[in-house]
């Protein structure tokens, strides 16, 4: 009995020793930010940002737990390694998703630069078909130089899309063609002007 | 009763999880721009009371103990509710400054806008505009975004467009704000004024700036009407087809009471003077090669919005009248401006003493 009391202590002092000697699942923790980065420069900062936190977030957890269980002698990383699992395969999921966001985001820009260009083509068309009669020649030629600055203003939107930037992008375009219908109007208004 | 004990662990108290979902709250109200220290701090309190959560989750059930902790947690909940309320009034003060920054810019735009109306040659100016007004949209919407950081970049980027705008402007008027200038039109236009009173006659003074054309007889004013000029009114003419007004003492040499403007009044462009100006220019190489002085400038009907080549145009109705003011040898002296105190005049002088 006295044999198998001391083989049972040795044994418990083993695994003791063993779980006290568990180290810091490092290459998972350094795995999971790797793939936060990762979702972050794949554009997550400007596509998906409460994803992006939420996941920030969730790394701040699990890392408290790796801390606290790092400062016990009977450490247990079970949990964390866990946490850790999950947030890496959340990571990916959402990497996954950003370029459908993106192309979305881009598409929205293309088409509302698209309906800018329409928007200082029908002022431009109105310009010129406008009867430069009494009561309009100067308003005419103002109204032409506020389109030429709008025009100035449009390959702004091109350039945030070369930039990747598609969601200033999109509001480069929808102030460009607001401005662009607001000068067309006036056209028209001064267009009106003339047959009185 | 070893068990019983052991049973019963504490569990993590509620202000935790408050604590938590606070901090996802006072960011996206916009903590990290609107009191980004307040927020860090807020963080890293946090951490660290979420990371001693942690530490006493993980010891045994027995040896758990929030107490500590659930006290610091009801402060730090307390602190971010706090922060909340705060970041509220701070961004509610940030926006109405933002609205009022936007406001004051969208002014000094209609300011200009206005100006312009008053002078042809507003080109560079209304380009400008308009790509301030391109960029106040922009801003705006950054705004409704609540990305204010971004909205105030590109604000400022419409804040230098309207900069341009009123160097323009001022570059434009920068003749008109020359002291001696001023005075030698002011001359012209009290001899003009003395003239009708002394001789007890009729005669027109023609405000560029102002845009009007005053008859006065026997010295006082007893009419105005509002005039359009040339593509190029406001600068003094010098040569043909530069769409120039000419500023100067001039009289009415023919009455035309039918011509391609309703009714005209041809004035005796270009005098004396004119001709030393065009000879001094064309020595100095300022005139168009081939170009001649010019002349055939007129008082007309036709409309006064409409751009002349460099003659004065009136409406119909106030030409019918004017043309039965005038007579051969009425004088019509022009002017760029009498009075520093126009609005326009006193505008650009406050731009350029104040920007």
């Amino acid at each position: 009995m006295k044999k198998g009391l001391i083989k049972n202590l040795v044994v418990v002092v083993a695994i003791a020793f063993a779980l006290a000697a568990c180290k810091q699942p490092t290459a998972l923790i350094d795995g999971t930010k790797a793939a936060i980065d990762k979702v972050t420069q794949a554009g997550a900062d400007k596509y998906a940002v409460e994803e992006l936190k939420a996941l920030n977030d969730d790394l701040a957890k699990a890392m408290d737990e790796v801390n606290a269980q790092d400062k016990k002698f009977f450490k247990k990383f079970g949990t964390a390694k866990e946490m850790m699992t999950q947030l890496t395969a959340k990571a990916a999921e959402l990497e996954a998703q950003i370029p459908a966001k993106k192309e979305a985001a881009k598409n929205l820009a293309v088409q509302i630069q698209g309906e800018a260009q329409a928007a200082l083509t029908e002022a431009t068309d109105l310009l010129a078909k406008a009867p430069k009669g009494k009561g309009t020649a100067k308003d005419l030629e103002a109204l032409k130089a506020d389109l030429a600055g709008a025009q100035t203003a449009f390959p702004e939107i091109q350039a945030a899309l070369d930039a990747g930037d598609f969601i200033a992008a999109q509001d480069k375009a929808k102030s460009v063609k607001e401005k662009a219908a607001a000068i067309a109007e006036q056209i028209k208004q001064a267009m009106e002007k003339v047959k009185k | 009763m070893i068990l019983t004990f052991g049973c019963k662990t504490p569990p993590v108290p509620p202000e935790a999880e408050r604590a938590n979902a606070l901090e996802g709250e006072i960011w996206r109200a916009g903590g990290s721009f609107f009191l980004a220290d307040e927020y860090e701090q807020y963080r890293r309190s946090l951490a660290d009371v979420r990371a001693r959560v942690a530490e006493e989750k993980a010891e045994f059930g027995w040896f758990r103990d929030y107490k500590d902790l659930q006290i610091e947690l009801r402060d730090l909940v307390t602190s971010g509710e706090s922060l909340l309320v705060k970041i509220g009034e701070v961004k509610s003060s940030k926006s109405t400054a933002f609205a009022a920054a936007v406001q004051a810019l969208e002014a000094r735009v209609e300011r200009l806008k206005e100006m312009t109306l008053f002078f042809n040659e507003s080109d560079e100016i209304r380009r400008s505009l308009a790509q301030a007004d391109i960029k106040i949209g922009e801003a705006g919407m950054l705004v409704a975004k609540e990305k204010y950081g971004e909205a105030e970049t590109v604000l400022s980027a419409g804040a230098a467009f309207v900069e341009n705008a009123w160097k323009a402007a001022a570059a434009l008027l920068r003749r008109y704000l020359d002291r001696g200038q001023m005075a030698r039109w002011r001359t012209w236009a009290d001899e003009t004024i003395a003239e009708s009173r002394e001789k007890k006659i009729v005669a027109f003074l023609v405000n560029k700036i102002e845009r009007t054309l005053t008859v006065y007889r026997n010295g006082a004013e007893v009419a105005f009407y509002e005039i359009g000029l040339g593509k190029y009114g406001l600068s003094d003419k010098l040569y043909a087809g530069d769409e120039a007004t000419p500023e100067g003492k001039y009289r009415i040499v023919r009455k035309f009471p039918e011509s391609a403007f309703y009714k005209a009044l041809l004035i005796d462009y270009p005098n004396e003077e004119d001709r030393r100006t065009f000879a001094e220019a064309r020595r100095k190489g300022s005139v168009p090669a081939g170009a001649g002085i010019g002349g055939a400038i007129e008082i007309h009907g036709g409309g006064k919005d409409s751009l002349t080549k460099g003659c004065v145009g009136l409406e119909n109705k106030d030409m019918d009248e004017v043309f039965d003011w005038a007579e051969v040898g009425t004088a019509v002296t022009i002017v760029g401006a009498a009075s520093i105190e126009n609005t326009i005049l006193a505008d650009i002088l406050k731009y350029s003493d104040h920007g």
